[in-house]
């Protein structure tokens, strides 16, 4: 599955080409991006994790915007990843797969429920870490019937503000 | 951007958002549609338009019919929105760790 290419390509543009074939069961490329860090993977899993909250661009993109209290995820496989308001909690994916320091794999529940996931990688590079965050899935057939487990896309928190900003 | 935020309009709807996934298994017809979400006909039609006009579905006449699918095209656009967002999001990342190092 070409989703699960290895290779550390930076990001590659989408612009028009990033589906294969066209109609119902087109599968668009992955999104991958690669960011160098001076952590270690287990402090760069811990504030990618625990610590979301602090680098989540949460005003621009959430359901509350600026009445976000808290990003949420929960350490676990199974764990909810969710943001907190005055209003309660809005549930924006769960954990499918916790491996730290070395692997986070979510499902989006947000929005749009097309069904991508976004896994995250952690490795030692040199005195820092490399991390891998490789966002997959979009397609035009329900992915339910590709993957075992699901992820459902974060659209939904993004919808007011880019609308906002058209 | 603007694309995307149609896009992303489109599809913060929660009607909306059941059509397309419906769509996502299949072409269907409104008729077909209306059977599957709890509103009208004549809504289901709207929400088909604003599906169209933010390039997300495509139609096609069949008989007397219309056919509704998905746009591979309008998940390019959906695609090219989170490519953008994470590049912010992984640039805030990297700025949290940097400033922690400092």
């Amino acid at each position: 599955m070409s989703t699960r290419d290895v290779g550390l390509t930076e990001s590659r543009s989408s612009g028009g080409t990033g589906f294969a074939g066209a109609g119902a069961g087109a599968v668009i490329e992955a999104i991958r991006k690669t960011v160098l860090v001076d952590f270690t993977p287990e402090e760069a899993f811990d504030l990618f994790t625990a610590r979301i909250a602090s680098w989540w661009p949460v005003r621009t993109h959430s359901y509350g915007g600026e009445n976000v209290k808290d990003l949420v995820l929960e350490p676990r496989v199974g764990g909810r990843f969710y943001e907190v308001t005055a209003e309660g909690e809005q549930d924006w994916g769960t954990v499918l797969a916790w491996e730290p320091p070395t692997r986070l794999l979510l499902d989006w529940q947000i929005g749009e429920a097309s069904g991508t996931e976004v896994e995250v990688t952690f490795s030692p590079e040199g005195p820092g870490s490399r991390v891998v965050l490789e966002h997959r899935g979009f397609s035009a057939v329900d992915p339910r019937d590709r993957y075992e487990s699901g992820w459902d896309l974060v659209l939904a928190p993004f919808v007011g503000t880019a609308s906002k900003k058209s | 951007m603007s694309t995307n935020g149609i896009v992303l309009d489109a599809l913060g709807d929660w009607t909306r958002r059941q059509i397309f996934d419906a769509l996502k298994n299949g072409p269907h017809s409104v008729g077909e549609l209306a059977a599957r979400v709890p509103v009208s006909r004549p809504a289901v039609s709207q929400h088909l338009r604003v599906l169209k006009d933010a390039g997300l579905v495509v139609d096609r006449k069949d008989g007397a019919r219309r056919i509704y699918s998905v746009d591979p095209n309008g998940l390019a656009g959906i695609r090219a929105y989170f490519d953008s967002f994470w590049d912010e999001a992984l640039g805030r990342f990297a700025a949290a760790a940097r400033e922690e190092r400092e």
